[in-house]
């Protein structure tokens, strides 16, 4: 379809139609209404006519302005069928979707580098011009050769999906529309975009069920839709286009160099925790080994710095011993010496920031349970939490009433009784399945003798480096965990150790107890495992995981873009760090932050400050993350939680374009992305058309048409 | 005073009763007229004088010179006769187009050249084409002929054709006596005009041809594909008009004009184009004074 005509016609409709010209030039010599007109004599007009028989035939039809008019006519119908045209950079279509990548790999300045096979939309602005601006350039460019019937509306993706502008055919709402679009440093998730774009694709899809079949009532209207990205993302599954007809046009080089930290994390010391360590990941996105220098500071000075070489396409770490710090904020920072092009410059900065510690709080409700109170009595577990030992007629009294609705504690351990409703804590119950209708549908209390451990979730935070292998247990309750729950520990008569969200807390359930009570009242134990090495790590495990937040959360780090909800915590209900919670100064304090939190807000990295809305069940949530960076909580004058955003995503910084080769040719193509089961093709082109002209053909031969009408009657001489 | 026509108007005659028709020729005529004679006569304006020979007037000597010299002298004056002024009418159908018809143009131009000929007391004869050659018009004579001369000139209708040579060989046959002949014509005769105005050169006649054509043959104004008729002999010409052929027709009308021209200017015989438009007071005030056929 790009040659200059389309043959629409066989050839024996040529035949007929190259017979129309002779046929009409024989017509008019044929004409033979001619309008008698009596004349005084034909004496001159016959030597006129001989002059001009003279003059042959040719000049008698080059004379003829009607016939030559006709021939027009044909001349130009017969063009008309031959579909002359051209390829332009137009769009076919009617209604279109620009989806627009504006995730952090889209910062990349790398439009102006050499590329291979046309797999780059080349720009032809300045160099310093970033991807995103050569897409909007590219979007733009499709604007204008939109026609009026045309709508269109622009989606931007990445971490978060934003319609920038509804479907519309005003040129100068999108194009407005089009300057708003930022860069962002989130992530890639086309899958989002997706199923919005499907969704006002199709506004109107309705099925109507007959006979137990769905029809669809509607028609639905394809809708053109144009994905610009750098393809820097993860194939999406389980998405079906619908009507969607996707175009996909790759924007960026395949050679583009990138040197990105791809993990930063603060750890407490393995020998001594109360040291910090902090790890470095950077990841040489090229095809050289790269050298480059990682700086370190912490809270804006500089405290180390290493060079690091990083073989082509490999990650490398590095270390960095901190001191005894408890609250910090962290930078990481890539200097990339100047010979290096490096496009992307978003990934070459990591944050992480350092909250005072908390020490968690702690109930254990039990009866007597000597082998787990000696095993939350280490000190390890002292420098995680306190915990308070209470006995099981608490559960009966008022105040464990007031203590389950006041989420004072982050957890509470029920040994051998079950709480007659759950708390606003982290649960573990010991022996017992909780009175919550989803656990008690599944579970019974059953006793099951002697339960082999088959399996347990090595894993899971709370049995790291918990060896179960040598446990042996007398008698059990098979605990089924409901919906969304994980068996952590299965056993021959099935499982008996369960855990189950209970948003936002966690429910844990050992099937078994550990310290039993014979028929004659006395304890017995149920269970070696007390005597196991792993028996103290069990608890340590629960008390980090449950008691301290996610594994001891020192260096929240969020992806930007994401929403995120604060912990509970930091506002203030729990004692701090080596001050018990009895400390009446503490509790004052404690007191004034409360009055405080009515003044909570957050500073984004950029220095300005946002208010924090007021919390929706219990939970504090932000969600104007979208700056890399450190981002404090306030409550007024009083820093009260710090936390990270970054990139760290490798797929993010791997910013080349993904090419394959074809054939022995040795040419290379980009990467087609994948939709649901749909490969879509990368477009090395910007969305080309066949402008036609048969419309204005045939406009023409009605204009001609015209002409010769207006001549006929008018008897224009010519 | 005439009796008023639609051919003459009063206007008109004041203007024509002071012209009267010249002749570059003198021809001698039947009657005593107010024309110079090539004849010597009795007339008031002395000539010559010759010898007596026997057999002459007596009245006619010059008895004083007869006294002084002894010799018989016959003095001669020059003799004052009337002129044959012919007007020929070509009254083909072909004539009888236009607004006004080409006829009814020829027909007021043939009275008015009339009436200044019977005022001058000249022969005025008015003949027609297509007249057989044995049928002869009356000869006007005197201003009191003029209704004579009217009713003639409005009785003439467009008549069946003859051929230009014929219709003048006729003419010629007819009528011997030398004189004026005025030829009113379209001379659109498809064997040429040339035989007839030959025969004009031949019978020695002071002869005026006025080619009369109507607007409609100067500028015709026909559109589209037309099959164009001959009102005459029906033949038959199919045209498409376009300008080119319009240009075409208005040289090839030129030349036949001028070519006409040339003829008659070679062969003595005075030449006048006329259309239809024109006014008779303009024609013959202006072009006929100008080629001397009044004054």
């Amino acid at each position: 379809m790009d040659s200059l005509i389309y043959n629409t016609l066989s050839p024996w409709q040529w035949a007929l139609m190259g017979l129309i010209p002779p046929a009409l030039i024989a017509l008019y010599f044929l004409k033979l209404k001619r309008q008698p007109l009596e004349v005084p004599s034909t004496y001159l007009w016959h030597r006129v006519v001989e002059d001009l028989h003279v003059n042959s035939l040719w000049q008698k039809l080059r004379r003829s302005l009607l016939l030559f008019l006709q021939l027009l006519v044909i001349f130009l119908a017969l063009l008309a069928l031959l579909r002359p045209g051209w390829q332009v950079d137009a769009l076919v279509g009617e209604r279109f979707i620009f989806l627009i990548d504006n995730s952090a790999s889209m910062s990349a300045t790398d439009v102006r580098d050499p590329d291979l096979n046309g797999g780059l939309l080349t720009a032809t602005t300045n160099p310093a011009s970033s991807r995103l601006n050569l897409a909007k350039q590219h979007v733009a460019a499709m604007i204008d050769h939109m026609t009026s019937r045309m709508s269109a509306m622009i989606i931007t993706f990445a971490e978060q999906t934003q319609v920038v502008q509804q479907f519309t055919s005003n040129r100068k709402k999108l194009r407005a529309a089009l300057q708003r679009i930022k860069p962002s440093a989130g992530r890639t998730h086309l899958g989002d975009a997706l199923e919005l774009a499907s969704g006002f694709a199709n506004p109107e899809r309705i099925t109507s069920e007959e006979d137990g079949r769905e029809y669809e009532v509607t028609d639905p209207s394809p809708v053109d839709l144009v994905i610009l990205s750098d393809g820097c993302f993860e194939a999406v599954r389980g998405f079906s286009l619908g009507n969607l007809r996707p175009q996909f046009l790759p924007i960026g080089s395949v050679k583009a160099l990138n040197l990105a930290i791809t993990g930063l994390s603060v750890r407490p010391g393995e020998n001594r925790p109360e040291r910090r360590q902090v790890f470095v990941q950077v990841a040489n996105f090229s095809d050289q080994a790269q050298r480059t220098v990682v700086d370190l500071t912490l809270n804006g000075e500089l405290v180390d710095a290493a060079e690091l070489e990083i073989a082509a396409d490999d990650i490398s770490g590095i270390t960095f011993s901190l001191g005894e710090i408890s609250e910090a904020a962290l930078r990481a920072r890539l200097e990339i010496p100047p010979s290096l092009a490096d496009r992307l410059q978003l990934d070459n900065t990591a944050y992480a920031a350092l909250n005072p510690d908390r020490v968690g709080r702690v109930l254990l409700v039990t009866p007597g349970n000597p082998p787990v109170e000696l095993a939350l009595a280490t000190q390890q577990v002292g420098h995680w939490a306190v915990v308070e030992k209470r006995s099981p007629e608490l559960l009966e009294s008022l105040e464990f009433q007031q203590l389950a609705e006041s989420d004072t504690y982050d957890l509470m351990i029920f040994d051998r009784c079950v709480p007659p409703r759950m708390p606003l804590a982290n649960t573990l119950l010991i022996g017992r399945i909780p009175t919550v209708p989803q656990w008690q549908k599944k579970s019974s209390d059953r006793i099951h003798f002697l339960p082999q451990i088959v399996d347990w979730q090595r894993a899971h935070p709370l049995l790291n480096l918990v060896e179960l292998g040598n446990v042996r247990i007398a008698d059990t309750r098979i605990v089924n965990p409901p919906p969304g729950g994980k068996i952590l520990v299965d056993s021959s008569q099935g499982p008996i150790l369960a855990i189950a969200g209970r948003d936002p807390y966690e429910d844990v359930v050992l099937g078994f107890e550990i310290v039993g009570r014979g028929t004659d009242g006395q304890p017995i134990m149920n269970t070696n495992w007390p005597r196991r090495l792993s028996f103290p790590n069990f608890w340590l495990n629960v008390i980090q995981y449950l008691a301290s937040g996610t594994m001891r959360q020192d260096s929240p780090v969020h992806q930007p873009g994401e929403s995120l909800e604060l912990p509970r915590t930091i506002f203030g209900n729990g004692p701090y760090a080596g001050s018990p919670a009895k400390d009446s100064k503490l509790a004052e304090q404690e007191r004034a932050d409360q009055g405080k939190l009515k003044n909570l807000a957050v500073i984004l990295p950029d220095g300005t400050q946002q208010a924090l809305s007021p919390p929706q069940h219990g939970v504090y949530a932000f969600h104007d993350t979208f700056l890399p960076g450190i981002y404090e909580v306030r409550a007024g004058n009083k820093r009260l939680y710090r936390f990270a955003v970054n990139l760290l995503d490798p797929n993010e910084s791997d910013i080349r374009l993904h090419t394959h080769s074809l054939g022995e040719s040795g040419l290379r193509r980009v990467d087609s992305i994948s939709i649901g089961y749909v490969d879509i093709a990368a477009q090395t082109q910007t969305v080309a058309s066949r402008r036609e002209l048969w419309k204005w053909l045939l406009l023409a031969v009605l204009v001609v048409l015209m002409v010769e009408w207006y001549i006929f009657n008018r008897r224009v001489y010519v | 005073m005439p009796t008023p026509s639609p051919l003459l108007t009063p206007e008109l005659l004041t203007q024509l009763e002071r012209l009267e028709i010249v002749t570059r020729k003198m021809f001698r005529g039947h009657r005593k007229g107010e024309r110079r004679s090539k004849r010597k006569g009795q007339s008031v304006e002395f000539d010559d004088f010759r010898n007596y020979v026997s057999g002459d007037d007596l009245r006619l000597l010059d008895w004083n010179l007869y006294a002084r010299l002894d010799k018989l002298i016959i003095k001669l004056f020059l003799e004052e006769e009337d002129l044959h002024f012919y007007l020929l009418l070509d009254a083909s159908r072909s004539m009888d187009f236009g607004q006004p018809s080409k006829l009814a143009y020829a027909r007021q131009l043939a009275a008015a050249l009339a009436f200044i000929g019977l005022v001058r007391a000249d022969r005025v004869r008015i003949e027609t084409l297509g007249q057989a050659s044995g049928q002869r018009s009356p000869v006007l004579r005197g201003r009191s002929s003029v209704p004579r001369m009217l009713r003639q000139i409005e009785a003439i209708a467009a008549e069946d054709t003859v051929s230009l040579a014929n219709g003048v060989k006729n003419f010629c046959l007819r009528n011997t006596g030398r004189g004026v002949v005025v030829l009113i014509s379209d001379l659109m005769d498809k064997q040429g005009y040339e035989t007839a105005l030959r025969w004009f050169v031949a019978h020695q006649v002071d002869c005026y041809v006025i080619h009369l054509l109507s607007r409609e043959e100067l500028d015709p104004e026909v559109k589209g594909d037309l099959l164009l008729v001959d009102c005459e002999d029906h033949d038959q010409a199919e045209i498409t008009v376009s300008a080119p052929l319009l240009a075409h027709y208005q040289r090839t009308l030129h030349a036949f004009t001028h070519n006409a021209r040339e003829f008659c200017t070679r062969r003595g015989i005075q030449y006048l184009l006329a259309d239809n438009q024109m006014s008779i007071q303009q024609l013959v005030a202006h072009h006929l004074w100008e080629r001397g056929l009044v004054q």
